[in-house]
């Protein structure tokens, strides 16, 4: 099982390694950067010592050097010091050599010819590093006359040493210490930053077991999306539940008098068979009714694909056409291009099925369907629907009453109040607005509805007939 | 007539059979969709009742396969779901009407006569005479290109013609297409009719589509074409 990427680890981790890099980095170089500074601050005390010793020293006739050391604190003095020194000659005869080395058994290196110098670092045979520093020069002791000599100076470096690894110690326990402090506070600031998400799962669990209906405000603006969303969809969940409970009860009530009725009548004898026909057909379309309702997905537009309305409403006219095949019915439609419906397609069919079957039913000869998308708020554009016929019209004292749920405006025309009652509960539900009027082109009824929309790049169809 | 019945629920099967075989009509039925297609397929139907909650081939399926194969007989639909999406897609399948259950015995005969009388262009989803397209499914027309507004009557005298292009229509042939009872019959309608289809179809007079022969009836002039889709 693939475990699930987290946020924060990568993050960590994203921070840290590079952090950890650089910082190791760092101190390599600090490292380098001072052992090779002490080097050079070495090898300059080395050349300081030989100035001195070529100031103090000097050549007598017979060939000895004749050097004094004036300061009897020197470290040249002070046999095993850490500081040595010694002259030579060219062919390597030693002229001097300094009190401190003693017995000490120091190999100065090679002899460097006249005004070259070589530094280089020995390891003696009881394990102590020293530096040496040899410089060869041209000595005047007679007019005419110089000799060729080598004046060394070496140091023991395991003070140095010492100092260098101490400076390495506690460069890498600062910048080790630097690196957790860093981490521990990256640490707290994603805690921090991603508390909202932590409480967003704890809304959403708690929604879940009941103790919540809706998720709280105050999200961060990236998540307010999202609990906005959630809580649309957990509505619209919620009002669905309300309606198959509110519809169930209805239907259980609503249908107990017809059954009564048809008990009555069954006793009655055969001149009831007229009154059971009636019932039944008062059952059937109570169950139709209440069941439309509770089919109806309306109201939800969350994560709905747009349903193109062009090629639905060319299936209605077919339908249409074929349902009323007894009529001579013109049915004109003008479709905007693109134009589309946001929600479930059975619904908006519905819809327009019934408000199509009311024109075509009504109708002395022409109906006619105009939709349209109009932008409104950004990102929520309206699509506006107009049904049209030139039948008698709908007078305005009867509008109303049409809508009332169950009321016939007139009684002759079977199924006309439920229907315009079920598009007007649809067009409730998805937020629409629905008004009944007289068609000014047509002189008949007129129904207009406005509901979400959206307009469809892809969509072909770009007029009907 | 002969009529087919598909239907599961057995006692609603039975009743229409003893109803039909009662008002004069020869009656098969079946009982799924395998059964029902192959019926619809191999008999002589006339006419088909279908339900669509079918059990081994749904309603809708069998409709399709029926029209597929050719059969262009009358279909009629009938089913307890009847949200206009059920109906819509019953009729784009194939199907020419739609009754809901329950329904009254009456109402079903009346719109079973009713099948029998209308052009069914199943077996030609478009046709084409000159200048003018029909698409039989969708009804409607073009002439050019361009969409011409006919009301159901004007389209189905049209597609009738159309199917007969350049053969003599008579009168009484168009009159039984468009109604199912005869005292609604007018003689003056169709006259009436043809000349609003001419002055929709041809209103500059340079394309004369439909030809009358005194006395025998009607006769699209020009040939048909084979249909480009």
């Amino acid at each position: 099982m693939a475990r699930t990427p987290s946020v924060s680890r990568q993050l960590v981790f994203a921070i840290a390694l590079p952090l950890i890099l650089s910082f190791a980095l760092t101190v390599f170089a600090l490292d380098r950067i001072f052992r090779d500074s002490a080097r050079e601050s070495l090898r300059e005390r080395l050349d300081q010592e030989i100035i001195y010793l070529v100031t103090a020293a000097e050549l007598t006739d017979e060939g000895r050097m004749d050097l004094r050391l004036l300061d009897p604190e020197s470290r040249l003095v002070q046999p095993r010091s850490g500081q040595y020194a010694q002259v030579r000659t060219a062919r390597g005869r030693i002229l001097w050599h300094s009190p401190s080395i003693a017995d000490l058994a120091l190999d100065f290196g090679p002899v460097v010819g006249s005004g070259q110098t070589s530094f280089e670092e020995r390891t003696l045979k009881d394990g102590s590093v020293i530096g040496i520093l040899n410089r060869g020069l041209e000595w005047d002791y007679a007019p005419g006359n110089s000799a060729h000599l080598v004046f060394s100076v070496a140091e023991d470096l395991a003070a140095q040493r010492a100092r260098s690894a101490r400076f390495r110690r506690q460069l890498i326990a600062w910048f080790s210490g630097l690196v957790v402090m860093l981490l521990v506070v990256l640490g707290g600031l994603l805690r921090h930053v991603l508390r909202p998400v932590r409480r967003l799962e704890q809304e959403i669990a708690e929604v879940d077991s009941g103790r919540r209906a809706q998720l709280g405000s105050g999200f961060p603006r990236e998540l307010a999306g999202v609990a906005r969303s959630l809580n649309a969809l957990l509505r619209s969940e919620q009002q669905r539940i309300a309606r198959y409970r509110d519809t169930l009860g209805n239907l259980a009530h609503s249908l107990k008098t017809p059954l009564a009725v048809m008990r009555a009548a069954l006793a009655g004898g055969a001149e009831q068979r007229q009154a059971l026909d009636h019932e039944i057909d008062r059952i059937a379309q109570i169950v139709d009714h209440q069941l439309q309702r509770a089919a109806t997905s309306g109201g939800a537009t969350l994560g709905q694909p747009t349903v193109p309305i062009a090629p639905l409403i060319a299936d209605l006219r077919a339908a249409m056409l074929k349902v009323h095949a007894a009529r001579d019915i013109c049915i004109e439609t003008e479709v905007a291009a693109g134009a589309g419906f946001v929600g479930d397609r059975g619904d908006v069919t519905e819809l327009l099925g019934n408000l199509l079957d009311n024109a075509c039913k009504w109708c002395r000869g022409r109906v006619r369907l105009q939709a349209r998308v109009e932008p409104a708020a950004p990102g929520a554009a309206r699509l506006r629907l107009r049904v049209e016929d030139d039948g008698p019209g709908i007078a305005p004292a009867d509008r109303v009453r049409v809508l009332d749920r169950g009321v016939r405006a007139d009684e002759r025309a079977p199924g006309h109040g439920l229907g315009l009652a079920m598009v007007a509960d649809t067009v409730a539900l998805y937020g629409g607005e629905l008004s009944i009027g007289a068609s000014a082109a047509l002189h008949g009824a007129c129904v207009d509805l406005s509901l979400p929309g959206r307009t469809v790049e892809s969509d072909v169809l770009t007029f009907t007939a | 007539m002969r009529i087919l019945v598909v239907e599961d629920e057995a006692a609603l099967r039975e009743s229409l059979k003893t109803d039909l075989s009662a008002a004069g009509h020869a009656v098969d039925v079946a009982a799924d969709g395998e059964e029902g297609l192959y019926a619809a397929l191999e008999y002589p139907i006339d006419v088909a009742i279908v339900d669509l909650g079918l059990p081994k081939l749904s309603g809708l399926e069998l409709i399709r396969r029926l029209r597929a194969a050719g059969r262009s007989y009358g279909v009629l639909v009938l089913t307890a779901r009847d949200r206009w999406q059920d109906k819509v897609e019953g009729l784009s399948a194939g199907a020419d009407d739609y009754v809901a259950k329950p329904f009254h015995f009456g109402e079903l005969q009346a719109r079973l006569a009713a099948l029998l009388r209308r052009a069914s262009g199943w077996s030609t989803p478009l046709l084409q005479c000159g200048p003018m397209a029909l698409d039989t499914r969708a009804q409607t027309v073009a002439v050019n290109g361009a969409p011409v507004e006919l009301t159901s009557f004007e389209y189905r005298l049209l597609e009738h013609l159309m199917l007969h292009a350049g053969e003599v229509v008579s009168k009484t042939e168009l009159t039984e297409k468009l109604y199912q009872q005869d005292f609604e019959r007018d003689s003056n309608v169709i006259e009436v009719l043809i000349a609003r289809l001419r002055r929709k179809l041809d209103p500059e007079e340079t394309l004369k589509p439909i030809e009358t022969l005194r006395g025998r009836g009607y006769r699209i002039t020009l040939a048909r074409s084979p249909a480009v889709p």
